[in-house]
């Protein structure tokens, strides 16, 4: 299919903060309805998620015609397979991350009465993902992008915070020095594995789905055994609950499928500060779930007011993402007497550049660029280019719109 | 496989009808509309310089394009 990439980005990080909104609403359900334990629960969950997941990606590997029904949900899907070498590292760490962040998440709920004051700023690990970015990564941000992240951030806390609930330092230290540095490890090796290539092609997010949860119930089985054996074994008891899990881990399932693609697509950050646009789908789940079981839309007129507020942020924090982006193609002529494979090489080094080819014809290397603004264009890499010897001529060619094969 | 740039030219009005045209066409892994000495920028992906061939005589075949220039990639590094 040759869509707008940018669309498609979009759209999956959308539908999967969709999806995830309906999710909290059947762990809302859960949790009020049943009242189990939070540990006993997180595990419970995990287990349930385990098998509900094998069962899926057993019949998303049915092949229908030559393909495989996964495919229609993620093209670059074949069937369920065994773990490469190469990915276990990756899916060790993401492992270790999505479980640490779980049980921190767990730990806070199981220490305040209403720990949604302390939660809301688990949203700050868009600043994380973009921190992190800039450090480990070849695209650092730009100031639009690090504009947009904080705006989005700060609406999402807004959107999130409530006046009643418990705040205090134990608390807000969990979610600064362990939930966000945690749930960092976990989207960037998610990230790293979906650009992999198994085989020629890019992995798949059926399959890193299904070893990343394998990974997490692992790890999570263990935290939960030395944290409290006693809720470890409980977890027997309340499997009884089969049903409800499995409801939540399969909707759950899907969600991570579209967002683990979103993330093969755009930068970490990026695709966190989107799916912050959960906050907004939950309202609505919210309206339906409280016919169900007793919960309050909001706790007071001022609340409300600010959590107007942080929407609108959020909302236009991501538009803004999705307008401030440039594309060009460089055409370049490279002088006699130097070599190619190392001024491609020095090309690839500049900050923007996303792929960079030497050519037979009219020019000798084509470059990809990918900025924030037109400005950052110039400096970046114009006046790198300008100082790379051997770059004879460059022609700029900036992209208007781009269709391209998903 | 062999990857290569196709730079397409096309007469002015005509831009729409060509890019149309271009989304028809297999073995494309990008089209993208330019601003600059080029009108449209093709990536193509193909198995044999057969194919790059028939594809590209597939593109002057599409009424408006003015001109096209291949660039054939020997050596890529990308993200």
């Amino acid at each position: 299919m040759r869509i707008r990439k940018k669309s498609l980005f979009y759209l999956l990080a959308i539908l999967s903060s969709l999806i995830a909104a309906g999710v909290t609403s059947i762990d809302t359900y859960i949790s009020i309805k049943y009242k189990i334990n939070p540990w006993t629960l997180c595990l419970a969950i995990f287990i349930a998620g385990m098998i509900i997941t094998l069962l899926l990606c057993i019949f998303l590997s049915i092949p229908i015609g030559k393909k495989a029904i996964g495919t229609r949900i993620d093209p670059s899907f074949y069937r369920i397979r065994l773990l490469r070498k190469e990915e276990l590292p990756y899916h060790i760490l993401a492992g270790i991350g999505n479980a640490v962040a779980t049980i921190a998440y767990f730990f806070i709920i199981s220490i305040y009465k209403d720990p949604s004051a302390t939660i809301s700023f688990f949203q700050v690990v868009i600043l994380y993902l973009l921190l992190t970015e800039s450090i480990a990564e070849k695209n650092a941000p730009t100031l639009a992008e690090v504009e947009s992240s904080v705006i989005v951030t700060f609406g999402a806390i807004m959107a999130s915070f409530s006046l009643q609930g418990e705040i205090n330092f134990l608390g807000l230290l969990i979610v600064f020095a362990i939930l966000n540095p945690a749930w960092v490890l976990f989207s960037i090796y998610q990230r790293r594995l979906k650009l992999m290539k198994i085989n020629g092609r890019h992995n798949d997010a059926i399959n890193i789905r299904f070893w990343n949860l394998l990974f997490t119930t692992l790890f999570t089985s263990l935290l939960v055994y030395f944290i409290d054996a006693k809720r470890f074994f409980e977890v027997a008891v309340v499997m009884k609950y089969w049903q409800i899990f499995f409801l939540s881990m399969g909707v759950t399932f899907f969600s991570y499928i579209l967002y683990i693609r979103a993330l093969g697509l755009g930068k970490a950050s990026v695709t966190q500060a989107v799916k912050s646009s959960t906050i907004i789908f939950s309202i609505p789940f919210s309206i339906l779930l409280s016919k169900f079981v007793h919960i309050s839309l909001y706790e007071s007129p001022q609340q409300l007011v600010i959590k107007t507020m942080g929407i609108i942020l959020v909302v236009m924090g991501v538009i803004s993402f999705a307008l401030t982006e440039v594309k060009a193609y460089i055409f370049m002529k490279a002088s006699t007497g130097y070599s190619i494979d190392e001024l491609m090489r020095k090309i690839w080094k500049i900050k923007g550049i996303t792929s960079v080819a030497t050519v037979a014809g009219k020019y000798d290397i084509i470059a990809k660029a990918r900025i924030r603004t037109l400005g950052k264009g110039y400096e970046r890499i114009i006046r790198e280019l300008e100082g790379i010897k051997g770059i004879e001529r460059f022609e700029w060619q900036s992209i208007l719109k781009e269709w391209e094969e998903v | 496989m062999i990857k290569a740039y196709i730079l397409i030219l096309t007469y002015v009005g005509n831009l729409k009808a060509v890019l149309e045209e271009m989304r028809k066409l297999s073995n494309i892994e990008s089209i993208a509309v330019v601003a600059g000495d080029y009108d449209i920028i093709v990536k193509a992906s193909v198995n044999s310089l057969e194919e790059l061939m028939e594809l590209t005589d597939k593109i002057h075949a599409i009424k408006g394009v003015k001109r096209t220039n291949t660039q054939v990639i020997e050596k890529e590094i990308e993200t």
